[in-house]
């Protein structure tokens, strides 16, 4: 047990840091009182302390299912990856800093910083600094950014057992994830389930998730909205990574947008958040494009945006098939500004494409490899230390990472893998340190505030971070009135259901 | 010429081109040997997969793209050697030895080469005309389909290969009587079929992404394109689909949406399936004799 790991539990009924020893402990009596709804289900042999340290050797399964081939693979495998990643140091004794801060608010830091943050001078040293009153004596930056964020968490695995990572291919073939989500579910009975990539996968298993009360973590960047009892968002959503993209291109390259999106309900419904929030920042979505996930030739699309003439391109293409637009967008002489919230950080086509098919893109993204922080340098350095033929180390790879040992780090201090459990622990409220930055956990929509960068291209398609938003909240659920905690609800809402957008035409 | 006819004049073309190189290798191994290979695609991988590697190797593109019809042509001929030779006759063997072909393909290419391989970049620039421009690489791809249909006619019209190549699937049994080595003939059409699918991978390589998976998005293009064309006579019958599909396709994506012209493109293939059951070439069968006569 690490200080962090003692970290003072939030209101609410967590019992604060009772499994002192883990694996011995088990759940209180007041726990097990209070957890009487989940041992009606499958947690029931978990659940009973004398049985846990009887099966403290079996593993804790973590099921993971991705698409490690098909359309999808280019983000699958990555995922993968970061996820054996994750397991591999939950294994070996590490953990995340961070921990519960109760119903946290913006700006909530999960560490306690181990020393007040550093002044730097040198080069970026942009920030004046008045040191005894009167004219700047000093440019320096703020730096605080010098901690370790992987810390010994007192144990090797979790709770004294293994954790075992328990992945399938989902082939990016819809029918085949419910498939595997049941036979996770019902077969391989695994304590949490992380599956999902692209939106029409996870709505395709979220019914069989609901149905079986199953602890699920969606760890994808996606079109927002789902307010879903069982499952944890932990990606970006719209109004962290839309919002920001826009209001920097329609200030720099002006009012007239032209969207071309995958014609399913990522594509469709981050479509309708552009559409819904230009009229806020003065701007005009001129033309829209849905081409199907199977399209792979362009040349009508290309035709179309010349003839509409618009100041820069929303791109939201998916799939290998899909990112065929940019060479052949750049052959065809057009040469646009565009941006996009999932090109380049997930399927790194910066790097896959030859300039300048990929030049003049923005993303805002809560990660990409490419960010200089020590903290995310050394953890690609872990990463390409165990996986060291990997192309990239993208954002929902990296998503994936911290969501487990997030999932670790509940499991923990409550002392058990009981479902019910866990989501409740979750659900004081959570901020970890990630790679890209602190994330927090937030209880009511089951969403996380990000770290979010604005990347761009060059020329030579290499990034750079524009700007950037330490915390930026998923906000949207919450102005809509979602609370999970005191209303469970299982559903996906859309732009159109709220009456926000249609206040600005 | 007003831009506006131009913009069409050259979607129309890229849609017709694409689904031909989609088709080419196809129309040989489908539409002459009747064999329903599902690893088409993967085939093309390969094709793709050559002409990156040999182009990163200092090799200019077009001798890659040769490079990749012999090398995917070679390794036709001896899986049909190993495996295809073992299922004439029986096309839903064919069909599932194909499809685990295809699986072994994406697949260990997966394993070998990792997640993508270096992309080519498009040769030549683009033209403008008007508020549109096009892509000179495409201007050419056209160009070179209709080359190469004309080849392939070329060959099974007018050269001794062609014409033993034709009587062997016409009927083996009378071929094999008048002396002709019908496995031979086999192996050379299927290694034909295979370089030819290959080569339009490459062709279309510096387009795509090059990637293990790619092959999936020609496989529909080029079955549509066949059957729709029909068997009577294969080649005239794959340039008639690929003109008349992408003739309800441009428009209607131009006017009402990509996703729209990809539909009209299904629905037309299934309404001509239904009405000329052997495809769009046998609308020339059922004319031809009234015409002879």
């Amino acid at each position: 047990m690490t200080d962090s790991e003692n970290f003072p539990a939030g209101p609410g009924e967590i019992e604060p840091a009772q499994p002192s020893a883990p694996g011995s402990g088990g759940p209180t009596r007041r726990g097990l009182l209070q957890g009487a709804a989940g041992i009606a289900a499958a947690g029931v042999v978990l659940a009973h302390p004398n049985i846990v340290r009887a099966a403290s050797e079996t593993p804790v399964k973590i099921g993971f299912i991705e698409d490690e081939s098909g359309n999808l693979s280019i983000y699958g495998i990555q995922k993968l990856h970061a996820a054996r990643l994750a397991v591999q140091e939950i294994n070996d004794g590490y953990t995340l800093a961070g921990g519960p801060v109760g119903s946290g608010c913006l700006g909530t830091m999960g560490l306690y910083s181990p020393a007040p943050p550093t002044l730097t001078s040198g080069p970026g040293a942009k920030l004046n600094i008045i040191n005894d009153g009167g004219t700047p004596s000093e440019q320096a930056i703020v730096t605080a950014d010098t901690q370790e964020i992987l810390i010994p968490s007192g144990e090797k695995g979790l709770l004294g057992r293994p954790v075992d990572l328990v992945s399938s291919d989902g082939q990016s073939n819809n029918t085949l994830w419910q498939q595997l989500a049941r036979r996770m579910i019902q077969q391989d009975k695994v304590d949490v389930l992380m599956a999902g990539f692209a939106s029409a996968e996870r709505e395709a298993i979220r019914p069989i998730v609901d149905q079986r009360k199953q602890l699920y973590f969606y760890t994808n960047q996606y079109e927002g909205g789902v307010a879903d009892g069982y499952t944890f968002c932990t990606g970006a959503v719209c109004e962290q990574q839309v919002i920001p993209v826009m209001q920097y291109m329609v200030e720099k390259f002006g009012p007239k947008i032209f969207t071309i999106a995958a014609n399913y309900n990522f594509g469709q419904l981050t479509a309708a958040w552009v559409r819904s929030f230009a009229p806020v920042l003065k701007a005009k979505v001129i033309g829209e494009e849905f081409p199907p996930l199977e399209v792979s030739e362009f040349s009508s699309v290309i035709a179309k945006v010349q003839a509409a003439k618009p100041d820069w391109v929303m791109t939201l293409l998916v799939g290998q098939n899909q990112s065929n637009y940019y060479p052949q967008a750049a052959a065809a002489g057009l040469h646009l500004p565009m941006a996009s919230t999932v090109n380049m950080a997930q399927g790194y086509e910066h790097k896959r494409f030859t300039p300048p098919s990929l030049a003049n893109m923005h993303n805002a993204v809560n990660y990409m490899q490419e960010i200089p922080t020590k903290r995310n340098q050394d953890f690609v350095t872990r990463f390409y230390k165990m996986f060291p033929n990997d192309p990239y180390l993208g954002q929902e790879a990296q998503n994936a990472y911290f969501t487990i040992h997030l999932y670790a780090k509940a499991a923990r201090l409550i002392g058990t893998t009981d479902q019910e459990k866990v989501r409740r622990t979750l659900e004081a409220g959570w901020a970890i340190e990630a790679p890209e930055g602190t994330v927090f956990l937030e209880p009511a929509t089951h969403h996380v505030s990000h770290y979010i960068r604005l990347a761009a291209t060059d020329e030579k398609q290499q990034i750079s971070f524009l700007r950037e938003w330490p915390m930026i909240e998923a906000w949207w659920l919450q102005r809509l009135g979602v609370n999970l905690v005191r209303h469970p609800e299982h559903k996906q809402y859309t732009p159109q259901e709220d009456p926000f957008f249609k206040m600005f035409g | 010429m007003p831009p506006e006819l131009a913009s069409i004049l050259y979607q129309f073309g890229t849609n017709a081109a694409f689904l031909l190189l989609s088709a080419l290798g196809l129309i040989v191994i489908l539409g002459m040997m009747n064999i329903i290979n599902l690893a088409h695609g993967e085939f093309m991988m390969l094709g793709a997969y050559v002409a990156s590697f040999t182009v990163h190797r200092g090799i200019p593109f077009p001798l890659a793209v040769i490079l990749a019809f012999f090398a995917t042509g070679a390794f036709g001929i001896v899986l049909e050697r190993l495996v295809i030779r073992r299922f004439y006759g029986r096309e839903l063997g064919a069909l599932v030895t194909t499809w685990g072909i295809s699986l072994i393909l994406a697949q260990g290419a997966l394993l070998l080469f990792g997640p993508y391989m270096p992309p080519i970049p498009i040769p030549g620039g683009a033209v403008s005309e008007g508020v549109y421009s096009f892509s000179v690489y495409w201007l050419i791809l056209i160009g070179i389909s209709i080359a190469l249909v004309a080849a392939l006619t070329l060959i099974y019209r007018a050269t001794p290969f062609g014409l033993q190549a034709r009587a062997t699937m016409q009927n083996p049994a009378i071929a094999r009587s008048l002396g002709i080595r019908t496995g031979r003939v086999y192996m050379l059409t299927f290694g034909l079929g295979a370089g030819l699918a290959g080569l339009s991978g490459a062709l279309l390589a510096p387009a795509t992404s090059i990637a293990p998976f790619m092959g999936q998005q020609f496989v529909a293009p080029a079955f549509i394109t066949v059957v729709v064309g029909g068997g009577a006579n294969v080649i005239a019958g794959a340039i008639g689909s690929s003109t008349f599909l992408s003739l309800i396709e441009t428009p209607v994506s131009l006017t009402l949406g990509t996703f729209y012209g990809t539909m009209a493109l299904l629905i037309m293939a299934l309404l001509i399936i239904r009405v000329l059951p052997a495809g769009i070439s046998s609308l020339g069968a059922h004319l031809r004799p009234a015409v002879a006569r």
